[in-house]
């Protein structure tokens, strides 16, 4: 046991330390390159008042977006991943991200301040998963059934983005692709304080919720002995979730690939799962996602591209690896 | 996912066409209904006897000019490109053995959507008579890509066809929106190409495809009595002495040709390949011989109806019939989902 605390712990420390480094690294770089020093200082409201601002209004709320987001999707990636009991189950793949985003679109083109975002995300992320529910329900939850409605519900609410792109003025339609493929770029505070803050306490409630988690894994019948009411816990964690990738969404949009690859990490890196292991699972994602937006923001020769993009084409083979080892003949047979 | 189309008969049971004869005719008339209301109906209606006389010659004046400078183009392509996609939708299907199968998770649309919005940013093209070529050549690379990711033993995994063309298409739409975004001019070129639409081509749209669609055609009716073969299973099929590898590869290419063609004239319209032969197989049986040419006035009739809805929602603006059909399309995925996997 003290082998794998150990691991934990050094997984953890050095977790903290990419995470720092690359908010450093998201804080001094840009069209204006502030040395590390100044630009930490600046973060804090010291030094030149050119540099304060680029680094707490421009820089900070991108990489603060990117982190939280990252976060939130590892942690509903890890939550959904074990209540079904299948790698494949990820907010991405069902579909709940992309309805979240879709519903910021909604808002944003009905004119609402930037303050309600979230809300709409919400909304979105709810009403997608409720329509994966009434299609996918029936007797009991086969992820099979659940990815395909997934993909189903993506292609509807894909029509609803089109019909937006197309209906809309050129400006609005940039910007609802851009939400729709995710992005962290050119987010302020007031976007990021409401969805952040609220993110944090679904955090904090996926991490006092985790118990149930593990009581689940025993089966239904050694959770039901254990005085576990298995319908209840199961639809809270559900819920809890969607909320955490919807709230994801409203700060970086349906990136992929993260909620899809974090639990894996971290399951192959600390072993058993347990309420540290979840919150890995949080900074792991954010590391993720500010890496990759590092990587669209600087190592690649076209400006502008959307980290949505970048973490498909990465997520792209993981997925198909998935998905092909679950349906190979060997597993077919059995099913 | 996998599914054998129950009661497809063996290739040896005696072809009794004639039986369906009075439902294909009630297909045709539909069709004809259809057609007759697709040249009638929209921001500016005209009455039929208006629509016989513009057609036949003797009207002249505004409506038959709208009728035949606007509605017919399209309602010509949209008989053309709706038969297209509901053939290469069922053959889709028949070589993965999987009925939600449909030229749009084979990728083909998304390789489309993909070379069109990279040709309008890089070569700053801006008419659809031009974007043909690249469709084409996009949706026929993307298609070719997923059928190499699901090659296994010299033969088309259909499992794997299905799961990688679907990741394909999620790859290829993420960096279509990538490329939109680069500059205002690509958005405001691609976004309404990219609705897919049977508005605003003219005839010359079609012209140049016509060759490979009557091959995709000639090609699918040929491999027909193999396709109700491999309904059975590869094993089977082999033992009936079918060459599956053969036949599957034939199917594939039938499929790019038709599906390829659709969208380089279209734009990307989805779901009418899956919904076609669903629409069809339960009124002609799941026979390829019968089901193909079902498809062929299926198809069209979907996709003409689909078109003049658009046209009726929004008097006198109009939906673009790719929008149309996926709103009507995802909810049909949903329940054929249910069905599947039970």
């Amino acid at each position: 046991m003290s082998g794998v605390r150990t691991r934990v712990a050094v997984f953890a420390a050095l977790g903290l330390l990419a995470l720092f480094a690359l908010l450093t690294v998201s804080l001094t770089t840009g069209e204006m390159r502030i040395p590390a020093g100044t630009a930490l200082r600046a973060l804090v409201g010291l030094g030149d008042g050119g540099d304060v601002l680029v680094v707490q209004q421009f820089r900070a709320p991108r990489a603060v977006a990117a982190i939280a987001g990252g976060a939130g999707l590892g942690v509903a990636g890890c939550v959904l991943q074990r209540l079904f009991r299948n790698p494949l189950a990820s907010p991405d793949v069902m579909g709940v991200t992309g309805g979240a985003s879709l519903g910021a679109v909604a808002l944003i083109a009905a004119g609402a301040s930037q303050t309600l975002i979230p809300l709409g995300a919400l909304a979105g992320g709810l009403l997608s998963a409720l329509l994966l529910g009434v299609f996918a329900w029936g007797s009991g939850l086969s992820v099979t059934r659940l990815v395909l409605t997934g993909l189903a519900v993506q292609a509807g609410l894909a029509a609803a983005v089109n019909l937006m792109i197309v209906r809309f003025p050129a400006e609005l339609a940039g910007s609802a692709l851009q939400w729709t493929t995710g992005s962290v770029y050119g987010r302020t505070w007031t976007e990021v304080w409401g969805a952040g803050g609220a993110l944090l306490v679904a955090l904090a409630a996926a991490l006092v919720l985790h118990r149930r988690l593990a009581v689940l894994d025993l089966g239904d019948d050694s959770a039901g002995a254990l005085g576990l009411n298995t319908a209840t816990a199961r639809l809270q964690l559900l819920v809890l979730a969607v909320v955490l990738a919807s709230l994801a969404a409203s700060l970086a949009g349906p990136v992929t690939f993260v909620a899809l690859a974090v639990p894996h990490v971290v399951r192959f890196l600390t072993g058993p799962p347990t309420a540290v292991s979840l919150a890995l699972a949080g900074l792991t994602g954010a590391v993720l996602l500010l890496a990759s937006d590092l990587v669209v923001q600087h190592l690649l020769p076209i400006e502008g591209l959307p980290v949505g993009a970048v973490t498909a084409t990465l997520g792209a083979p993981w997925l198909l690896v998935l998905m092909f080892r679950q349906s190979s003949p060997v597993q077919r047979t059995h099913a | 996912m996998t599914a054998t189309q129950r009661g497809a008969p063996p290739t040896g049971v005696p072809f009794r066409a004639f039986r369906h004869i009075p439902l294909l005719l009630t297909g045709l008339a539909a069709l004809t209904l259809c057609t007759a209301l697709s040249l009638a109906l929209g921001a500016r209606s005209v009455p039929l006897p208006t629509v016989v006389d513009a057609l036949f010659g003797d009207a002249h004046g505004r409506d038959a000019l709208v009728v035949t400078g606007l509605r017919l183009p399209r309602t010509v392509i949209g008989l053309v490109v709706g038969a297209a996609l509901g053939v290469a939708g069922a053959v889709a299907q028949a070589i993965t053995r999987n009925p939600l199968a449909s030229p749009t998770t084979l990728g083909i649309n998304a390789g489309a959507s993909f070379a069109v919005v990279v040709a309008i940013f890089a070569l700053k093209l801006n008419d659809p008579v031009e974007y043909v070529w690249f469709a084409f050549a996009g949706a026929a690379a993307a298609a070719l890509f997923a059928q190499a990711l699901a090659r296994r033993a010299g033969d088309i995994d259909p499992v794997r066809l299905a799961l990688g063309g679907t990741v394909l298409q999620l790859v290829l739409l993420s960096w279509t929106s990538a490329v939109m975004l680069l500059n205002q001019r690509t958005l405001d070129e691609a976004r309404f190409w990219l609705a897919g639409s049977l508005a605003g081509r003219p005839l010359d749209t079609l012209w140049p495809v016509l060759p490979t669609l009557l091959l995709g055609i000639v090609v699918a009716l040929a491999v027909a009595p193999a396709l109700n073969a491999l309904a059975l299973g590869d094993d089977s099929a082999q033992s009936l002495g079918v060459p599956v590898a053969r036949i599957r590869l034939a199917g594939g290419i039938a499929v790019v040709l038709l599906a390829g063609s659709a969208v380089a004239v279209a734009g990307p319209v989805a779901f009418i390949g899956l919904a076609a032969p669903h629409l069809v197989r339960p009124l002609l049986g799941a026979d390829h011989r019968l089901l193909l040419p079902g498809c062929l006035i299926a198809g069209p009739l979907l996709l003409l109806s689909a078109d003049v809805l658009g046209r009726m929602v929004l008097r006198p603006s109009e939906l673009e019939v790719g929008i149309v059909t996926a709103f009507l399309g995802a909810p049909l995925l949903a329940l054929l989902a249910r069905k599947v996997a039970r």
